[in-house]
């Protein structure tokens, strides 16, 4: 039998709690195998491209949604679903983000969609770092109780953040948030973006986000992190110093949140401080749970999920949403706890693989 | 100097509130390690529930019972048909329960509407008490009272009943203790639901006070919180501990520096964080 | 010369209760020292605290001249003290050769890097190829770890130990819970390490002990009773009395 090697493709994800499938052989015919695994991006990438010329503004505006709340989750899921990690105040960096965005165009006239992207990295990533140390103290290594202090802690963090920007009135409007974002300025002359040009910057940006988590993801790095998901006492015998691994995955993670964050301020052109609390944290473990946080591409699936319902149920049960999305919760976890990204996986692989996962 | 004693004494029944609220999440994680996020929400429902009862019937200890027993009744489903199955499960259960508690929350929107309500003191506990020049309102000297009074019996029931015996060691050892023939699972069943119950006398109990308006729930949850991480879980004094502290911190800052004033609960939060992760009186867990 | 390991004075407390109670040996460089005694002498308690899983409340641990007492886990395992475990720690999820890949790479530089394929590195699957021939698991690097017979999966245990490249290895009851063909093949791998690495071995079986060890020590009740070679331990009457009479009733206990 020829010996199979697992394949770079984009949607063979890593299933968290079930044993992989056997991959497919690439070493007869390595180009064909690759292009074969990567096949289904590239089909949405095309499908994506294509969009805007089919479908009225107002779906386009809705798939913009999509994939800043995919990038998004796919943030939050470098911790829950590769490291292990339970942040629950990972809406903290994407609000955080979004407001660092506004307030350097608002307030200090930055408007430079490139220097605002940078710094918003550069905040969102320093954020991480200052709240990390005290976050990982109350992480304990190897009892399964421990990870809930840190749930909590991260959780009181985005809430404290809340807070904050309510009483920095001048800095970020209070309650009421910032108003007025407008679009990016690329500065490149003769480039002026619009809510439909502002679609393909985000597919653009997306699309290199994802590109970068899968490298991490598959990195030596990346399988560190696997590894101290895992077993993290076995990681800590082996040599890993397994605080690093965490910290650093805390702050990466932050960071791509954060640029969710900051083209989620761009799309909508408002911040509030409820952007970092409990309920946008809530909602982005929904994508991720739904969506399935053992696979790479679960939380897209979720996003996608989550996105769309909100936007009916906006349209015919406005005022309720809240409600629709407890039950969703409460559905998703009873029901579905693997997610939906698992089942799509599976049903995948019996149709282009032949194989049964 | 009176508003030193002033402060001291809105501080303390300020904590006391604080206690209240918390106590419950502290019988239910700290003793039972299941995680119910909704406590917020609880809190809030039972402000309502006791309102509602308040405003049809005019009477006030009628709607003290229907807080309780509605919340604890609420607590029980939610035991029952979610937080049991996810035994150990704690991430979920603590995403299942947040989102309960916006279900509850914009059920309460719904039903009464986003205006915040006042809550009504009872005749019997309104005015002041004069003592030299200072006056003092009555209803914060029964909240301390009451506080105090359930401070005990929880400690009491925490130290020498067989029940919280029972707790204790099923927490340490839930196989042990079923293999003795007690019945884990009633026993923890009935736990939530007086957690859950406490919560909505909280609720009610704190309406004079804080007021009582839909979105209460994400404050008061991370007050909670704040609470349980700064006092220690595992033991009851840990969380009036934790209460005080925050309660007294929080109101000091507001009248003497009330430009920071938000700041001097979540300095002590995070410095307690970084100095006794475990908490001023907790369960050595780090 | 100095020895490789020297500990003294070494021990913990767990409330009252002295865990290991002034504890001192040394290890030279290429021996091999079994450790035995009854249930509850405190034997994994010691290797946890010269590993790092605990800190002691008194005494030294120094290792090739470095006191490291206090020093992190990764750090002891960075300076070449690995370890198995007596209740099998591995990654369930992940396939043998994976698994072997993360193990290795822990001493190895490049374990930071967040560019390239992992699992494409040339250099560790060729570790990773010889140290998985070695302990025989290589036609089986495709399987899930958790789907390994319970054998097959001590065997990896002690591949984990190998895969950090160390000096001192210190095996927690390497052959708890084989079958005698099975755990005569784990005497014979230990044996065929050779002089160099160090090894400190737990043991119940005592066919293991005698046939892998040079020299012996007694824990028990957390403090060293006994120390010498296999023929003066087993001579010693102490340990007859105080080992080999409960030791009947934990081989009956398992």
């Amino acid at each position: 039998m020829a010996t199979p090697m697992r394949p770079a493709g984009f949607l063979v994800g890593r299933l968290t709690r079930k044993a992989v499938a056997a991959p497919v052989p690439a070493e007869r015919g390595g180009a064909t195998a690759l292009l074969k695994a990567w096949l289904p991006a590239i089909v949405i990438l095309a499908l994506l491209l294509a969009l805007p010329g089919i479908v009225p503004s107002y779906i386009q505006s809705l798939v913009t949604k999509m994939m800043i709340f995919a990038l998004f989750g796919v943030s939050m899921n470098i911790l829950w679903g590769y490291g292990g990690i339970p942040t629950f105040g990972h809406a903290a960096y994407f609000g955080f983000g979004g407001y660092v965005c506004g307030i350097l165009i608002i307030q200090a006239g930055i408007s430079n969609f490139w220097v605002n992207l940078l710094l918003v990295i550069v905040f969102t990533a320093l954020l991480g770092a200052g709240l990390g140390i005290p976050a990982f103290r109350v992480y304990g290594v190897g009892a399964s109780d421990n990870p809930i202090y840190f749930l909590l802690v991260t959780l009181a963090f985005g809430e404290l953040l809340v807070r904050v920007a309510i009483s920095a009135r001048a800095l970020t409007g209070g309650s009421t948030g910032l108003a007025g974002i407008p679009y990016p300025d690329l500065g490149i002359p003769g480039i002026t973006i619009n809510s439909h040009s502002f679609y393909f910057l985000v597919l653009g940006i997306l699309t290199v986000c994802l590109i970068l988590v899968y490298r991490l993801v598959n990195s030596h790095y990346g399988y560190a992190l696997r590894g101290i998901h895992d077993n993290e006492r076995r990681m800590q015998a082996l040599g890993y110093n397994t605080w690093l691994y965490k910290y650093t995955s805390y702050i990466i993670a932050g960071a791509f949140g954060g640029v969710a964050g900051c083209l989620f301020a761009y799309f909508g052109g408002v911040m509030v401080p409820g952007n970092m609390g409990m309920a946008m944290t809530d909602i982005v473990f929904l994508i991720v749970i739904l969506g399935s946080a053992s696979v790479y591409f679960g939380p897209v699936i979720g996003a996608v999920a989550v996105v769309g319902i909100e936007y009916l149920a906006s349209v015919y049960v406005p005022d309720r949403w809240p409600l629709i999305m407890g039950t969703i919760i409460v559905i998703a976890i009873m029901v579905i706890p693997k997610g939906v990204g698992v089942l799509l996986l599976d049903l995948w692989r019996r149709v282009f693989r032949g194989s049964a996962a | 100097m009176s508003t030193f004693i002033i402060t001291t004494l809105n501080g303390v029944s300020y904590a006391f509130i604080l206690f209240l609220l918390a106590a419950g999440f502290s019988l239910t994680f700290g003793v039972m390690g299941v995680l119910n996020l909704a406590h917020g929400a609880l809190f809030v429902l039972g402000a309502y529930f006791g309102l509602a009862v308040v405003s049809q019937l005019d009477t006030l200890w009628l709607g003290i019972v229907v807080a309780a027993a509605g919340t604890g009744l609420v607590g029980l489903g939610i035991y029952y048909f979610f937080l049991r199955h996810l035994y150990g499960k704690i991430p979920e259960q603590a995403v299942l329960t947040i989102g309960l508690g916006y279900a509850f929350a914009n059920i309460i929107l719904w039903v009464w509407g986003p205006f915040a309500k006042m809550g009504m003191t009872p005749s019997a506990f309104t005015g002041v008490v004069r003592v030299g020049t200072l006056a003092f309102p009555i209803y914060r000297l029964v909240i301390i009272g009451i506080g105090l009074l359930v401070l005990v019996v929880l400690w009491w029931m925490q130290d020498r009943t067989r029940v919280g015996a029972i707790i204790r060691a099923g927490m340490d050892n839930k196989e042990m203790t079923r293999s003795l023939g007690i019945n884990y699972g009633v026993v923890s069943t009935l736990v939530f639901l007086f957690g859950a119950a406490l919560a909505g006398f909280a609720g009610i109990m704190g309406t004079p006070i804080l007021g009582a308006y839909p979105s209460m729930g994400d404050g008061l949850l991370l007050l909670t919180l704040m609470v349980v991480v700064v006092g220690g879980t595992g033991f009851i004094q840990g969380t009036m501990l934790g209460a005080l502290v925050i309660g007294l911190l929080d109101t000091f800052g507001k009248t003497y520096v009330p430009s920071v004033a938000l700041f001097t609960s979540y300095a002590i939060f995070v410095a307690v964080l970084l100095v006794r992760p475990s908490g001023l009186i907790g369960r050595k867990v780090f | 010369m100095a020895a490789l390991l020297e500990v003294s004075g070494l021990s913990v407390h767990f409330g009252g209760l002295a865990a290991v109670k002034d504890v001192s040996f040394t290890i030279e460089e290429g021996e091999r020292l079994g450790m035995i005694g009854p249930n509850g002498a405190g034997k994994t308690t010691l290797f946890n605290l010269l590993t790092g899983q605990l800190k002691p409340s008194g005494g030294h641990v120094v290792f090739k001249g470095q006191d490291i007492t206090h020093k992190p886990v990764y750090v002891r395992t960075q300076l070449g003290i690995a370890r198995s475990f007596q209740i099998t720690s591995l990654f369930p999820n992940e396939t043998v050769l994976t698994s072997a890949l993360i193990a290795l790479q822990g001493t190895r530089g490049g374990r930071y890097r967040v560019w390239g394929v992992f699992t494409r590195d040339k250099g560790l699957r060729a570790a990773a190829q010889e140290l998985l021939e070695s302990i025989d698991l290589w036609h089986k690097r495709h399987e899930v770890v958790s789907s390994l017979a319970y054998g097959e999966q001590r065997k990896l245990e002690m591949g984990f130990g190998l895969a950090s490249g160390p000096e001192l290895l210190l095996l927690d009851e390497p052959s708890c819970g084989l079958t005698p063909s099975e755990s005569a093949d784990i005497t014979e791998r230990i044996r065929a390490l050779g002089k160099k690495i160090t090894v400190l071995m737990i043991a119940h079986d005592m066919d293991l002990v005698f046939g892998v060890a040079e020299r012996i020590i007694l824990l028990h009740f957390g403090e060293i009773s006994c120390e010498g070679t296999c023929d003066e331990i087993r001579a010693n009457q102490t340990v007859k009395d105080i080992y080999m009479g409960s030791h009947k009733a934990s081989t009956a206990g398992g």
